[in-house]
């Protein structure tokens, strides 16, 4: 007696079909194994499985079963193919039930036959849809993962529900009531600021990474809230890949056009930073910020071990978690925009306030700043505290005005192979520099004695200003401009 | 000009004197005391007095003990020369303070006769503070005149910078030994001071490190180097104080920018103004008023008042203009690139320096 119900498995963030195989031979010793690379979880479904058969009145079948969890190499963790391996085995013994195979099931079962809620649901409701099967689901995951289009998810609540919704039984899950996504601050409520608001929506448009300093209370933290709202709303796909990275983190987030926007502590392990820690690796705050913007704010204090390791995943937009044996790689396309105080104290730059750290205190901050991660921030830009006719003043630009220009200047950009902030230098010399442009690019080489890098990056900002500009040519005001934000 | 180096053997071994106040120079002991030691004793009796009497530490008993040949040995090692009071090549200046240094530990060349300007602050100034003293250094160093400072963090390092980078003469009064690195940030500055034709002084031996007692005294040096005290920004208490009180004692004119009242950094310059310092404003001011002391400098400041000295940021520029502040951040860009500005933070500071072309 043989029956075959597919489950999932997490590679990375993408979800695998998981066939879970049982087969039920009657007589001789009673023995029930479960074989294909199982973790301690998978292994005491043993236990949860018979318990929970007893309590919801069906008889265990005496003789031997084995359940095989295929493909037999990659490694399953956790306790969600509790239900998958229950209903195949009902499958198998009964054949009146042999139909409750025939679909996606995850879930952890109860001792007393209920079914507890597991990770994972968006990532089976994905498998079922691609298998056009019906998912099922305990209902909390359910509620969570019945938001994909085309897929059928039932919710369950005990095992007996699930043998009846994976029958055809149940209505169908409804999503919850979609509680409006929390949006961010609107640009609009940020009083003065102009050259950093100017600032952010190059950074905006070009996917440029952003530096900014200032002492403390100047609105830092506020203006890298916005940008989520200036970015141009995330495409299907990209909902959808965000979707199963926050999946994969246990967390729900579908059908939110807005790019994420995760603004990890100082203080956070470099697991939580970038994915991994002890046993099943969990993708990081890097990942969760996929497709939107990776806010450090205090940049200074971060570990600087923790900012080295920061750079592979911002440079190849994937995180490699590196495993005994195995490897899980993570999605971490990020728009990183940073914020520092100039010294400890905040004042070093201030014109009318004294700094009163010491030398040696601000040479270590700014030591902790300095090297390669410095050099992956195309702007840098300083702000002040704001004086009160301006915080009176009227409002700004709202979100929407900015949006609209930068999703023009994205526009133009789509012409083109890459974000400007993924020009290379040849594609860059190809293009469209005023005789003005050069000579200005060439003299701020000589003066600000500028490294190759970075006149790469005062010539990928001019692209991005000549692109809000809607100019094909790049003039020396775009240069002179993008030299304003150059990293000093 | 100083005597070269390898001359230093042969005027030890002629006088035995100068080899005995360089022995007792090396006891590293506070310029007072090494003033009465050699009032009442001599040179050769202050030696004695300092590794018998048992009322010095062990260090300077022992440092004292060690005889001149040894000691000029040692300097000649490490390129430091020594100028001696009432010997030729210590600077006149010194020469009529009743205080004034025994002898000088020298590295690079003592500019003796021309006119110099010390130019001193806070070392936890503003960057309004920083900028204005290196622009001072700057239209110093273009008018001909030597700066003096004292090579300490803030004001004094940024008025040497100012010097260095208009290619003019200065001269860093340490309060410790010229060996020593410190602040260890200036290191590369005290280089750029010798190589441009300036010197570092110190009346401490070379291994002194610093400490705070030794550095009021060596203010009066600073002083007493200048024919004017220009001070920048300073608090009511510290060494910029205490110089421009040396400066009054010594008969010299002391200039102090005014700064706002109430702020701590500025509170020293303004009872100075108001205590009678003249006041001076920018450096092109600040030239003007010098010129009446040092007569004409070589080169006039051209007063072109196009930016303001206070600074000026991208937001206030396009606020002021009614421009859009992508293009106010634009002119100061290439205001910066033309070398007329400096940007520190957010904000843009007058360099001092003319804009030039392809500098």
């Amino acid at each position: 007696m043989f029956a075959r119900v597919t489950s999932v498995a997490l590679v990375g963030v993408d979800p695998r079909p998981v066939q879970v195989e049982v087969h039920v031979t009657n007589g001789g010793k009673s023995v029930f194994s479960i074989v294909g690379l199982p973790d301690t979880a998978v292994r005491e479904a043993k236990e949860r499985v018979r318990a929970a058969f007893r309590t919801t009145g069906t008889r265990f079948p005496a003789g031997r079963v084995v359940v095989n969890l295929s493909p037999a190499d990659l490694p399953k963790a956790g306790s969600a193919y509790d239900l998958p391996i229950a209903l195949g085995l009902l499958a198998a013994i009964n054949a009146k039930q042999s139909g409750a195979a025939d679909v996606v099931a995850l879930g952890e079962l109860g001792l007393d036959g209920t079914v507890r809620p597991v990770r994972g649901g968006f990532g089976a409701a994905l498998v079922g849809r691609d298998l056009s099967r019906r998912v099922v689901l305990p209902t909390a995951s359910a509620a969570d993962a019945c938001v994909l289009e085309g897929s059928d998810v039932v919710g369950v609540a005990t095992l007996p529900e699930a043998v009846a919704g994976a029958l055809g039984g149940g209505a169908p899950q409804t999503p919850a009531p979609a509680s409006p996504p929390p949006a961010g601050p609107d640009i609009a409520e940020v009083r003065g600021q102009l050259a950093a608001r100017r600032a952010l929506e190059i950074a905006a448009a070009g996917g440029h990474h952003m530096l900014m300093s200032g002492p403390p209370g100047v609105g830092k933290t506020m203006l890298a809230r916005c940008l989520p709202g200036l970015l141009p709303p995330l495409s299907a796909e990209a909902q959808l890949e965000v979707a199963l990275a926050w999946a994969a983190a246990g967390l729900s987030r579908f059908g939110q056009a807005e790019p994420p926007f995760r603004s990890p502590h100082h203080s956070a392990t470099g697991a939580a930073l970038i994915g991994g820690g002890s046993g099943v690796p969990v993708p990081g705050e890097v990942t969760l910020a996929h497709r939107g913007v990776l806010f450090l704010d205090e940049l200074g204090e971060f570990p600087a071990p923790l900012l080295a390791a920061l750079r592979q995943p911002i440079e190849d937009g994937r995180v490699v978690v590196a495993r005994k044996g195995s490897t899980v790689t993570y999605p971490s396309a990020i728009q990183l925009i940073a914020a520092t105080n100039p010294c400890p104290c905040g004042f070093r730059d201030d014109p009318a306030r004294s700094c009163l750290c010491s030398p040696g205190a601000v040479d270590r901050y700014r030591a902790r700043l300095s090297g390669p991660l410095l050099d992956r921030f195309d702007l840098h830009v300083g702000l002040a505290r704001v004086d009160h006719q301006l915080l009176a003043g009227p409002p700004g630009e709202p979100s929407t005005a900015v949006r609209a220009r930068v999703v023009d200047a994205r526009k133009r950009q789509t012409s083109r192979a890459a974000l400007n902030c993924e020009l290379s230098r040849v594609a860059m010399d190809a293009m469209a520099w005023t005789d003005g442009a050069a000579t200005l690019l060439d003299r701020a080489v000589e003066v600000h004695r500028l490294s190759p890098r970075g006149w790469n990056r005062v010539r990928r900002v001019a692209v991005t200003i000549a692109d809000l500009d809607a100019s094909e040519a790049i003039t020396a005001d775009h240069v002179a401009e993008s030299l304003g934000y150059r990293l000093a | 000009m100083t005597a070269p180096a390898h001359l230093l053997a042969d005027v030890v071994a002629a006088r035995a004197e100068l080899g005995w106040r360089l022995q007792l120079a090396f006891a590293g002991l506070h310029p007072d005391s090494v003033r009465g030691l050699l009032e009442a004793h001599g040179a050769a009796g202050a030696v004695r007095r300092v590794t018998e009497s048992g009322r010095h530490s062990a260090r300077a008993r022992q440092a004292a003990a060690v005889p001149a040949p040894q000691r000029v040995a040692q300097l000649a090692g490490v390129g430091i020369d020594v100028v001696f009071r009432g010997e030729p090549g210590y600077p006149p200046h010194l020469e009529e303070l009743p205080d004034g240094p025994d002898l000088l530990f020298v590295r690079g060349r003592l500019p003796s006769t021309d006119p110099a300007v010390a130019v001193v602050g806070t070392r936890r100034c503003s960057a309004y503070g920083r900028n204005l003293a290196m622009a001072y250094g700057r239209a110093i160093a273009a008018a001909g005149w030597v700066l003096v400072s004292g090579l300490a963090r803030g004001i004094d390092g940024a008025a040497h910078r100012g010097t260095v980078a208009a290619g003019g003469v200065g001269i860093g009064v340490l309060g410790c030994g010229l060996d020593i690195a410190y602040p260890r940030e200036h290191k590369v500055l005290r280089d750029q001071l010798i190589d441009g034709g300036g010197a570092i002084v110190a009346e401490y031996p070379p291994g002194t490190p610093p400490e705070a007692w030794r550095f009021p005294p060596r203010n009066r040096i600073i002083s007493g180097l200048a024919r004017a005290v220009v001070v920048v920004e300073a608090a009511i208490k510290g060494g910029a104080l205490i110089t421009a009180a040396a400066a009054l004692d010594q008969g010299t004119s002391v200039f102090a920018t005014p700064g706002d009242i109430g702020r701590d950094s500025a509170a020293g310059t303004n009872r100075l103004i108001r205590d009678g310092a003249h006041p001076v404003l920018d450096p092109a001011d600040l030239v003007a008023e010098l010129e009446l002391i040092l007569g004409p400098a070589r080169r006039s400041h051209s007063p072109q008042l196009k930016w303001d000295w206070a600074g000026i940021s991208p937001a206030q520029l396009a606020v002021s203009r009614h421009i859009p502040v992508a293009a106010a951040t634009s002119l100061l860009a290439q205001a910066e690139v033309a070398g007329e500005l400096v940007r520190r933070g957010e904000r843009y500071y007058p360099t001092g320096g003319e804009p030039a072309a392809g500098r």
